[in-house]
């Protein structure tokens, strides 16, 4: 079982290594609005649809 | 404040005090010196457009940028705009900008290139996912009017962006909060990972060593969450102890530092004073669990002023004017005045209350009432700021304009109504001081006790007490619910001023009502068509109400209104149509005859003895025809509203200033048992005031004005949201879809949040009373009872919900706006 001397740090600074990463995603913004991209799917048609038809 | 825009300043103020000077003659007392101060700050306004007076100019005008009078006003930049440091004689301004059109990054990059090829830009940074622009310029080389150009050449649309600082702020704040959440929750569940084999392990079966090497393991992750996610409530604490108060925090910090403390002399001292027993992973999922209902309150409070915010900016920032002289001009909305003509394009919301002038549209109305349909909008009719138009271009006349309008009316209620705390709230905020001390000198009691019995148990008890009796639950009892309660209320048409109006609406016995603007509405009914040419036998009542309707379409004048919305009108093509202020219509019909609509001398009939009311005559070359009496219209609901109210046990009584028969006529009409009629305000208080004195809970329904008093005087009162009234009325809540049937549900909401209230306390007061004596005999290991904390507060927050009807999804708002945009694009 020596192996878990290794194993237990090891997760500790994975665990760390993975807020890192979390930290870079919500510095960048990626968690500021969930929603606007489900809903773009609205949106993009609409302009789409504004270049065809808009006198 | 920086150097021009303390120059702006005080060229805003050398206009104003001009002004004043000028039309001191025309003050008559302090309210109407305050509306002059306004309009000469309107007039100082547009003195921005000549050169030689530009404050921003900051020493030299720029040669080559036209003024744009609207975006540049120093009024309207100081709401968008920031001035950054001055460099020499350099103004150097940042504003914020809302980009609409834009759908991706490329977009952004575009836009960025657009503004920075203006001269005067220093910089510029576009966001797509804001759907916002930063742009730093030179006060000296430039204006804002100029890049918005720029930009809207590049095929987008720019808006000055006046939430701007508010939305960094809650951004930071969300942001944040998540990081927190997050550390505290990810890091629980690695430490819970390494004490499983701790709390699954037989005795022996676990090395000594081994789990050592688990508890020091779990110590360096409790250090983020102690260290960073857990400062909040250290803070607090720390503040609360500073100013010599206790609250919340106080009992969470020191049952945080403890188990940290004791855990950690257990993990490297096994065999010393704090025994051999970790409590890093209660720590931790304590920590979350707490952080985890604070994101969720700070969640709602940011949708809450995101709404407040986007109900703010739906009125348009410029409008286009009609002179008298037939040009159109472009002019800020904020500078429309009463009488003013404006052009309201479809898509567009009206910037003022008004009346249509011309055209017939349809108006989307539902921030206002909460009513989703379109309201159909012919000639004549009164249109609400705020409002959208949605059929087809129309000419509106302007009524009412800025703070007096119905749309800032309800913006302003809005805000007062999230600023306030009910009186349930004070009254709890007495109770937590001694709840606190309580919950502390028990824990240190308890603590003490166990030193004497089981040395080895003192501290998780000390901290399994502390925990298990933080009062979210208590504390989050009554709000959650009255605030659940208030928003559903809101959508359904009920505006609420003051939250403890839910409360007085619940145990409400009586119910005032007024009559006119009340119960019937402000426009007027035909109840009685009376033929008085028997001549033609072909011309029957309803042929006769069918060419009044067709006639009367062509005028905006009430009773002209009632005849076209009572009848059918007649297919009738009519020429040489005028109306004669104070007389009537006059008009040619299809066979050549000269038809005549209105005053009973001018139509024709010669006899002046008839009924009182309302009337008007309808006439053929000269012969009266037929006669037309009006009544009050009763509301559409009103006959059910009152009998649902009836039927829940509240007395309804009506109070009118009309004459006594017209008010028993409609009360007999409504099944009331009670009416007063020829009241005065001071008879109408009088009554109020005999039924309170026999301890009835009143309730007052008035149209907000005329009832002044005795809505103050009525333990809870209710206008009814027609017009500008809303502005100055006091009532505790306003009915702004005036639909009665809208009262007679929220009365039904009110008494379930009273239920639900009742519920809260009783849950969080049995949560305590079982777990306190649990957790002082030492059953409570300090992780059941972080869990038993978190449970309670979500129940109360869930049960809370319950109150919270339907919301209208984000996509289904979309989906609306994408529909007038298409209408707009099309015409």
């Amino acid at each position: 079982m020596d192996i878990l001397y290794l194993l237990i740090p090891l997760s500790a600074v994975l665990v760390l290594a993975i807020l890192g990463v979390f930290a870079w995603a919500l510095n960048a913004g990626q968690f500021d609005d969930l929603e606007q991209h489900a809903e773009q799917i609205l949106a993009a048609d609409e302009a789409a649809f504004d270049r065809h038809q808009a006198p | 404040m920086l150097g021009c825009a303390a120059e702006i300043d005080d060229h805003l103020n050398r206009g104003r005090n001009m002004d004043t000077r000028t039309s001191r003659a025309c003050i008559l007392d302090a309210g109407q010196a305050r509306v002059t101060l306004g309009a000469a700050r309107l007039r100082n306004r547009s003195y921005v457009g000549t050169p030689n007076e530009d404050p921003l100019a900051c020493g030299r005008a720029p040669a080559d940028v036209p003024h744009s009078p609207v975006i540049d006003d120093p009024a309207e930049l100081a709401a968008f705009t920031r001035w950054d440091s001055v460099a020499g004689e350099r103004c150097i301004a940042e504003s914020s900008l809302r980009i609409a059109g834009m759908h991706c990054a490329a977009c952004a990059a575009t836009i960025e290139q657009v503004l920075k090829q203006v001269s005067g830009v220093l910089d510029a940074s576009v966001s797509a996912a804001a759907q916002c622009a930063t742009v730093r310029w030179d006060a000296g080389l430039t204006r804002p009017s100029a890049f918005v150009r720029a930009i809207e050449a590049a095929g987008y649309e720019a808006v000055p962006d006046t939430a701007a600082a508010a939305r960094a702020l809650r951004r930071t704040e969300s942001r944040s909060a998540l990081w927190r959440l997050f550390v505290a929750a990810f890091c629980a569940m690695q430490i819970m990972m390494l004490a499983t084999p701790a709390y699954l392990s037989g005795p022996g079966d676990l090395a000594p060593d081994h789990k050592r090497l688990l508890d020091w393991g779990s110590w360096l992750l409790t250090l983020p969450v102690l260290w960073f996610s857990a400062a909040p409530f250290f803070a607090g604490a720390w503040r609360a102890i500073r100013q010599r108060r206790i609250g919340m925090d106080v009992p969470v910090a020191i049952g945080i530092g403890v188990a940290f403390v004791a855990s950690s002399g257990a993990a490297f001292d096994p065999g010393g004073v704090f025994g051999a027993d970790v409590w890093f992973d209660s720590l931790a999922m304590f920590v979350s669990f707490l952080l985890g209902g604070r994101y969720l309150e700070m969640r709602a409070r940011h949708r809450a002023e995101v709404s407040l915010e986007e109900a703010t900016a739906c009125l348009p920032q410029t409008v286009v004017r009609l002179m008298s002289d037939g040009t159109v001009e472009v002019v800020n909305a904020k500078r429309l005045r009463i009488g003013d003509l404006v052009r309201v394009p479809v898509g567009q919301a009206f910037a003022a209350d008004g009346v249509l002038a011309e055209g017939a549209t349809e108006a989307d109305e539902s921030l206002l009432t909460g009513e989703s349909r379109p309201v159909e909008k012919r000639c004549g009719d009164a249109v609400a700021a705020g409002s959208l138009n949605l059929q087809s271009p129309v000419l509106m006349r302007v009524d009412r304009a800025g703070p007096d309008t119905r749309y800032e009316a309800i913006v302003a209620l809005m805000r007062a109504a999230r600023s306030q705390r009910p009186a349930v709230l004070a009254s709890a905020d007495r109770w937590a001081a001694p709840f606190l001390w309580s919950v502390l000198l028990l824990a240190g009691a308890a603590g003490a006790a166990w030193g004497l019995i089981d040395p080895s148990r003192a501290v998780w008890v000390v901290v399994s007490v502390l925990i298990v009796t933080c009062p979210c639950a208590l504390s989050l009892a009554a709000p959650s619910a009255l605030l659940a309660a208030a928003g559903t209320m809101g959508r359904r048409g009920l505006l609420l001023r003051r939250l403890d109006a839910i409360q007085g609406l619940a145990k409400l016995q009586t119910l005032f009502v007024d009559k006119t603007g009340t119960l019937t509405e402000g426009s007027l009914r035909c109840v009685k068509t009376q033929r008085r040419d028997f001549s033609d036998a072909a011309t029957t009542d309803e042929s006769l109400q069918g060419i009044a309707a067709s006639l009367a379409a062509w005028s905006s004048h009430p009773l002209a209104a009632a005849l076209r919305d009572g009848f059918k009108a007649a297919d009738m093509a009519w020429h040489d149509v005028h109306e004669i202020p104070g007389q009537g219509l006059e008009a040619v019909g299809t066979e050549g005859h000269r038809w005549r609509l209105g005053a009973r001398l001018w139509v024709g009939a010669r006899s002046t003895a008839d009924a009182d009311g309302a009337q008007t005559f309808l006439g053929r070359d000269g012969r009266v025809l037929a006669r037309f009496e009006f009544d009050e219209r009763l509301r559409d609901d009103a006959v059910a509203a009152v009998r649902a109210l009836q039927a829940d046990g509240v007395r309804v009584c009506l109070l009118s200033g009309d004459d006594a028969r017209r008010t028993q006529r409609i009360a007999a009409t409504l099944g009331l048992a009670s009416s007063a009629g020829g009241m005065t305000p001071d008879t109408k208080l009088a009554a109020v005031r005999s039924a309170q004195g026999r301890g009835e809970i009143v309730a007052m329904l008035g149209d907000g004005i005329n009832d002044a008093p005795v809505l103050a005087q009525a333990d809870v009162s209710f206008a009814m949201g027609e017009g500008a009234l809303v502005a100055r009325s006091q009532a505790d809540g306003v009915l702004v879809s005036n639909r009665l049937s809208d009262l007679v549900r929220a009365r039904a909401l009110a008494k379930k949040t009273m239920r639900v209230i009742s519920q809260n306390f009783a849950w969080a007061a049995v949560y305590n009373a079982a777990c306190v004596p649990l957790a002082l005999v030492g059953w409570l290991p300090p992780w059941a009872a972080g869990f038993g904390m978190a449970a309670s507060s979500l129940f109360v927050v869930l049960n809370s919900l319950r109150l919270a009807g339907p919301l209208t999804s984000k996509p289904e708002r979309a989906l609306q706006a994408r529909v007038g945009a298409w209408t707009s694009s099309t015409c």
